[in-house]
């Protein structure tokens, strides 16, 4: 076969878009997908709006006569308590990393030398380092000081864990700046901090609203401290909530099902928000 | 000054924790220095041993149906149709949705009387027991983790797909290729770096994993999903033998210390090209 009436019978695309090729691999894989992910999605909706009665057996596995009790059931004065500690932990750490994380992002990304790249390699590690290794050290440190039952020892708690994380996915962003874009503006007379504050901080806007989402959401989800840390109960953000009624015995399905939609729906509203910048800034910072 | 104080210095107490004999009573009191008897007890009990063959069963499991479940979920989403776009937001969206959940929501489809059963007895099968027999309860946790972490690592892959050089594509397309030749031969060698890189976070985050088996399993049955991060909760804040949770914690941590030495390695020698 000569390569010219190859050529002649491969169609291009208008645009010079890349011509995806549909093979039965790849609808095979998507159909898979969509199957795998739909279906917990879905089931905890409609779970939610079940019967408790209905839950069980498959006869009302689809078709059931959908019932606001678990919401009902769910919107007591404790949850709404839950939710205001979740909304305060989580702006408060996310607040607390953003105001370290992107100093020291700027920094690191702009200074070199060994004492900078002991202090992402030192970064690195601590991004790592199970949130189990440190539980129990902030539980004495925290109980030293009084702090336990505290929503401090929750946030300080938080945004330790998180602002090695946030640096790390940070500085790419900064240092993708041209080095021409401050000298030029320091040339004009203008002083470092407000270099920093309007000619840098603008242009790594994204990688900021990144970061600043995924500290959020990664906060909201977090429960190993909030679990250890409150010792009562009432105290609880919505996510140890979850945690503390998914383990007990005797489950309510419908309930806990309600709860975790309630729990997922701010992350859904955020979510839809920022989209479009994580599917960018992931790429981005996560794998440099 | 405030990261290093707030971020080291819990390491150095956890270490000190764990050459000590604290319990609940002495917590806050003296911490009677006992050398390494924490980690020899948790060795010879088996209690440390069983834990890091959970940690490597679970660790294999995930990161092998993580990397090839995100390479495989992004070439079968590097289009830009509008389903396809649809199906990625919404794998994302679950990524994004914090563990508690949808390790509730697995907990309920595999449960007795969960879906997966359902459908089972449907075709006449008896249950089969996911999470509550040894055997396949930590296959079951892993295999979940590996679900939760696949659309990260496919949206991480899809980026690297779409970096492939479309004369590449059209080139082989001309030579003839068939779907099956251009994945193999354009798209799999294309990423390799992207590999290296995601297998080690994926490695690291199935390895500090722990809301998946705190929510699931609790360790159970027996000790048979017990991992080691779950292991040091377990036996600090249900054991409240504070110092042997520190020393299961802590060779987590000298694992985690090599992982991330061959991952800053890499990440340094990227940059300084």
């Amino acid at each position: 076969m000569s390569s010219s009436t190859v050529t002649v019978a491969t169609p291009r695309t208008a645009h010079g878009r890349r011509r995806t090729r549909k093979s039965p691999a790849a609808i095979a894989i998507r159909i898979i997908l969509a199957i795998v992910y739909v279906i917990p999605l879905l089931w905890i909706v409609l779970t939610s709006f079940k019967d408790k009665d209905d839950v069980i057996g498959s006869s009302t596995a689809i078709f059931f006569q959908p019932t606001l009790d678990a919401y009902r059931a769910a919107f007591t004065p404790e949850l709404l308590a839950a939710l205001g500690q979740s909304l305060v932990i989580a702006t408060t750490s996310t607040a607390i990393v953003l105001a370290v994380a992107i100093p020291a992002a700027y920094g690191l990304a702009r200074v070199r030398g060994v004492l900078p790249t002991i202090g992402l390699s030192l970064l690195i590690v601590l991004q790592m380092v199970p949130q189990t290794a440190t539980v129990i050290p902030f539980f004495q440190v925290f109980g030293g000081l009084r702090l336990l039952d505290t929503n401090l020892a929750v946030i300080l708690a938080d945004a330790a864990l998180m602002t090695p994380f946030a640096i790390i996915l940070l500085r790419p962003f900064f240092r993708a700046v041209p080095p021409a874009l401050e000298e030029a503006a320091s040339v004009d007379g203008a002083r470092s901090f407000r270099i920093f504050w309007s000619i840098v901080l603008p242009v790594v806007r994204n990688g900021v609203a990144t970061t600043a989402t995924l500290v959020f959401l990664i906060v909201w989800g977090e429960f190993l401290y909030a679990v250890n840390f409150f010792l009562t109960p009432g105290n609880y953000p919505l996510s140890a909530l979850l945690a503390q009624q998914v383990s007990s015995y005797g489950i309510n399905w419908p309930g806990l099902m309600a709860l975790g939609v309630i729990t997922s729906l701010p992350i859904l509203v955020l979510f839809s928000f920022t989209y479009r910048l994580l599917k960018e800034g992931l790429t981005v910072g996560a794998v440099k | 000054m405030f990261l290093a104080a707030l971020a080291v210095f819990p390491l150095v107490q956890l270490l000190r924790l764990s050459l000590s004999d604290v319990q609940v009573q002495n917590l806050h009191r003296d911490w009677p220095f006992i050398g390494l008897e924490n980690f020899i007890n948790g060795f010879t009990s088996g209690v440390l041993t069983d834990g890091l063959l959970n940690t490597l069963v679970f660790v294999v499991i995930v990161t092998i149906i993580g990397l090839i479940g995100g390479i495989a979920a992004a070439v079968a989403l590097r289009g830009t149709g509008q389903v396809t776009g649809a199906l990625l937001g919404l794998m994302v969206f679950i990524w994004a949705l914090p563990p508690v959940v949808n390790g509730s929501v697995w907990k309920f489809l595999l449960a007795d009387d969960g879906l997966f059963n359902s459908m089972l007895s449907l075709f006449g099968l008896s249950s089969f027991p996911f999470l509550y027999d040894e055997r396949y309860a930590l296959i079951s946790v892993a295999v979940v983790n590996a679900w939760a972490v696949i659309p990260f690592n496919a949206l991480v892959f899809r980026a690297a797909v779409l970096n492939v050089p479309d004369e590449q594509f059209e080139a082989a397309q001309l030579d003839g290729a068939t779907p099956r030749q251009e994945f193999w031969y354009v798209i799999l060698p294309a990423l390799r770096p992207t590999t290296l890189v995601l297998g080690v976070l994926t490695i690291v985050y199935a390895f500090r994993s722990f809301d998946f088996v705190y929510v699931m399993t609790k360790g159970g049955p027996g000790a048979s999903t017990q991992t080691l991060p779950y292991l040091s909760y377990q036996q600090a804040f249900v054991g409240y033998d504070f110092s042997a949770g520190a020393a299961s914690a802590v060779v987590a941590v000298v694992v985690v210390l090599a992982l991330a030495a061959v991952y800053a390695r890499s990440v340094l020698k990227e940059e300084s090209e």
